[in-house]
């Protein structure tokens, strides 16, 4: 599904260029829950932001679903955005001024959606979240793990093949970070895969596949070898 | 239109998180906008053409033609009338008409008080050459003098408190007329038949009376008259037809290129034949000046207007410049959220169109603040510039053009404040 080769990112000022990932080689498969850890610093928000085409790469190549990302269009990226990849950020990212239901509508207005197919994609995500009550809530009137639960609606809204998660219960206390976790795990299980960039030894052990990232290099349990899969 | 109404609502919370400086940028544009609507209008209005479809057939005859030696002079701006007897014996124009203006009482009869009017002494093609809509009665039908007048409708209505007034009798300046003819409502603005000391900024006449019957009751010009010999001018009647006595305009209808090329001819040689009978002995001058350039060659223009039309002009760009600076401040203060409409899978393309719901809504507010005022910058101008009154309203065309430079306006005050917020590292923002 996700398959990276030799992919290199370098962060450049006037003074000092930066290798925030050398060399990459990954390969992730439909329905598989991986977690990115490796100490603060070494690529592992990168990465992820790469792999949400949030960020572009300097060298290799990125394909999702056998296709290359590399030179798509700003109209192509924003709609593969849309309609493959769900996002969940640390700080939530929430519209603090709109609504529960306006906040998790907002992918799917770019989507083109009617009326009535948004408010049933809306309130399936409510319902699977726990918040269907609250839908007219604004943001500030939840606790943060209701509001990363409302991010996570807004991210599974779409029904997207991919969750690219930062961080997810970073803000949270462990209660809240637990219910987020389980959340996850629930969506996973529905045939969702998910990349989550975390520090928590225990949500990584919990994700099927830990990936670590040390100085922008790749320390997979499951490492891509390119020339393999091609021999294959 | 769904998502239409969407994007109207979304500018309306992005103004809501920022109402000031919100406003403050449709005041200044507003500002900017009204002032230079309210210079726009007198502008436009001044240098409108108010024959379009005719005033390129329109010509104003001139000639050297004078008892005086002088190198490189102009014609005078007034014909003599002996002058406008020569040139009248062409028939190369479809029209001819002359004519100056004076000023007069004019009442029903010697009990009622007098009521002071401005005439136009004219010849009967006037009405036709500039198309002035006649609502009772008839035109002269022909040049000579007779006792009969043509009053405008206000006129009519003022004096007799009716339009309808063919046959009735009444007192100019104490001498009996009979009222031939009502005009309809007419105002040609502005009025370039009498540009030669910029009337024509002021409003058409009240009444039209036959040129010879102004001459035979000793009607002065009251614009501009100008003597070359002995004759007293006082002694209209008795002397202003012979004498050097200049004081008359003189305009033609020449409707192809072909007449106006025989007219240049035909006024070639009336001053070859006058300089022949040693009447005339300065170099040739002749001109013939289009209605469209009339003003200009009498030096009319409206300076004061123009250079109003300068500043606003500066002024408005340099709200344009404010307002641009304040919207940009605020799109960066909202490129969280746009950038995060982005990772949601907004394209730059989407969020433009969310912009154009912006411009709207500050088109709509900024057109209301700017005709709010423009209303009061005119009404001050008025005030300032009485003379400019007639050319301080608003047409379609006009109103169209305004509303369009509003909206431009706020389009440029928003496309680069939402190009830069749309521009933004995505990664970056969202951090933030």
């Amino acid at each position: 599904m996700i398959t990276l080769t030799n992919l290199g990112k370098v962060f450049r000022t006037e003074l000092i260029e930066t290798h925030a990932l050398r060399e990459v080689n990954l390969q992730v498969n439909e329905g598989e829950f991986a977690a990115l850890t490796g100490p603060s610093g070494s690529g592992k928000s990168t990465l992820l932001n790469i792999l949400g085409t949030l960020e572009s790469f300097d060298s290799g190549d990125y394909q999702l679903d056998g296709k290359s990302v590399k030179g798509l269009s700003d109209a192509a990226l924003s709609k593969l955005r849309n309609e493959k990849i769900g996002f969940i950020f640390q700080s939530f990212n929430l519209i603090k001024d709109f609504s529960i239901y306006d906040n998790i509508e907002l992918p799917l207005r770019y989507r083109g959606l009617n009326a009535a197919a948004r408010k049933q994609r809306i309130e399936q995500a409510l319902e699977l979240v726990g918040l269907h009550a609250r839908r007219d809530y604004l943001p500030g009137q939840l606790s943060g793990g209701q509001q990363q639960r409302v991010a996570i609606a807004r991210a599974i809204a779409g029904e997207p093949r991919i969750l690219l998660a930062d961080e997810p219960t970073g803000n949270l206390d462990s209660l809240m970070a637990r219910q987020v976790m389980e959340l996850l795990e629930q969506i996973n299980q529905q045939g969702c895969t998910i990349l989550m960039v975390t520090h928590d030894p225990d949500q990584a052990r919990r994700a099927g596949r830990n990936i670590q990232i040390i100085d922008g290099q790749l320390h997979d349990s499951t490492m891509y070898d390119p020339l393999a899969a091609q021999s294959a | 239109m769904e998502q239409f109404i969407y994007y109207l609502k979304v500018s309306f919370k992005g103004i809501k998180r920022a109402p000031l400086p919100y406003a403050l940028t449709i005041f200044i544009l507003s500002v900017g906008l009204g002032v230079f609507f309210a210079n726009a209008t007198f502008y436009y209005q001044l240098n409108s053409d108010p024959m379009p479809h005719k005033s390129d057939k329109l010509f104003f005859p001139m000639m050297l033609l004078a008892p005086y030696t002088c190198t490189d002079c102009k014609p005078p701006r007034v014909l003599s009338y002996s002058n406008i007897e020569k040139l009248s014996q062409s028939d190369i124009p479809s029209a001819k008409t002359a004519m100056y203006s004076a000023g007069g009482y004019m009442r029903l009869n010697a009990s009622q008080p007098a009521l002071p009017v401005s005439i136009r002494i004219t010849q009967r093609d006037f009405f036709s050459m500039f198309e002035v809509p006649l609502l009772h009665g008839t035109i002269w039908p022909d040049n000579n003098a007779r006792h009969e007048i043509i009053l405008s409708k206000a006129t009519a209505e003022k004096l007799f408190g009716r339009t309808d007034v063919i046959g009735e009798k009444l007192l100019l300046d104490d001498r009996h007329l009979t009222v031939t003819g009502v005009l309809d409502d007419w105002q040609m603005l502005p009025r370039l038949y009498d540009a030669n000391n910029r009337n024509h900024l002021s409003p058409v006449e009240d009444v039209y009376l036959p040129l010879e019957t102004g001459y035979d009751m000793n009607y002065l010009s009251n614009t501009q008259s100008q003597t070359f010999d002995q004759t007293d001018y006082r002694q209209l009647s008795t002397q202003g037809r012979t004498g050097a006595l200049h004081q008359l305009q003189y305009w033609v209808q020449l409707d192809t290129p072909a007449q106006q090329q025989a007219y240049q001819q035909f006024m070639a040689n009336l001053v070859q034949d006058e300089k022949a009978a040693g009447r005339h002995p300065s170099e040739a001058n002749n001109q013939l000046i289009p209605m469209r350039n009339i003003v200009n060659y009498f030096g009319g223009d409206s300076t004061d207007i123009k250079a109003f039309a300068l500043v606003t002009l500066l002024f408005l760009l340099v709200c344009l410049f404010n307002a641009s600076h304040l919207s940009l401040n605020r799109y960066l203060g909202n490129q969280y959220e746009f950038s995060l409409r982005r990772a949601l899978g907004a394209s730059r393309a989407q969020l433009q169109l969310q912009m154009l719901a912006d411009v709207i809504l500050m088109a709509v507010f900024t057109i209301t603040g700017a005709l709010i005022t423009a209303y009061g910058g005119i009404k001050l101008m008025n005030q300032l510039l009485p003379s400019n009154r007639l050319f301080s309203s608003w047409d379609l065309t006009l109103l169209l053009s305004l509303l369009g430079i509003a909206f431009v306006c706020s389009y440029l005050v928003t496309l680069y404040p939402s190009l830069r917020a749309s521009f933004g590292n995505l990664n970056q923002q969202l951090k933030e």
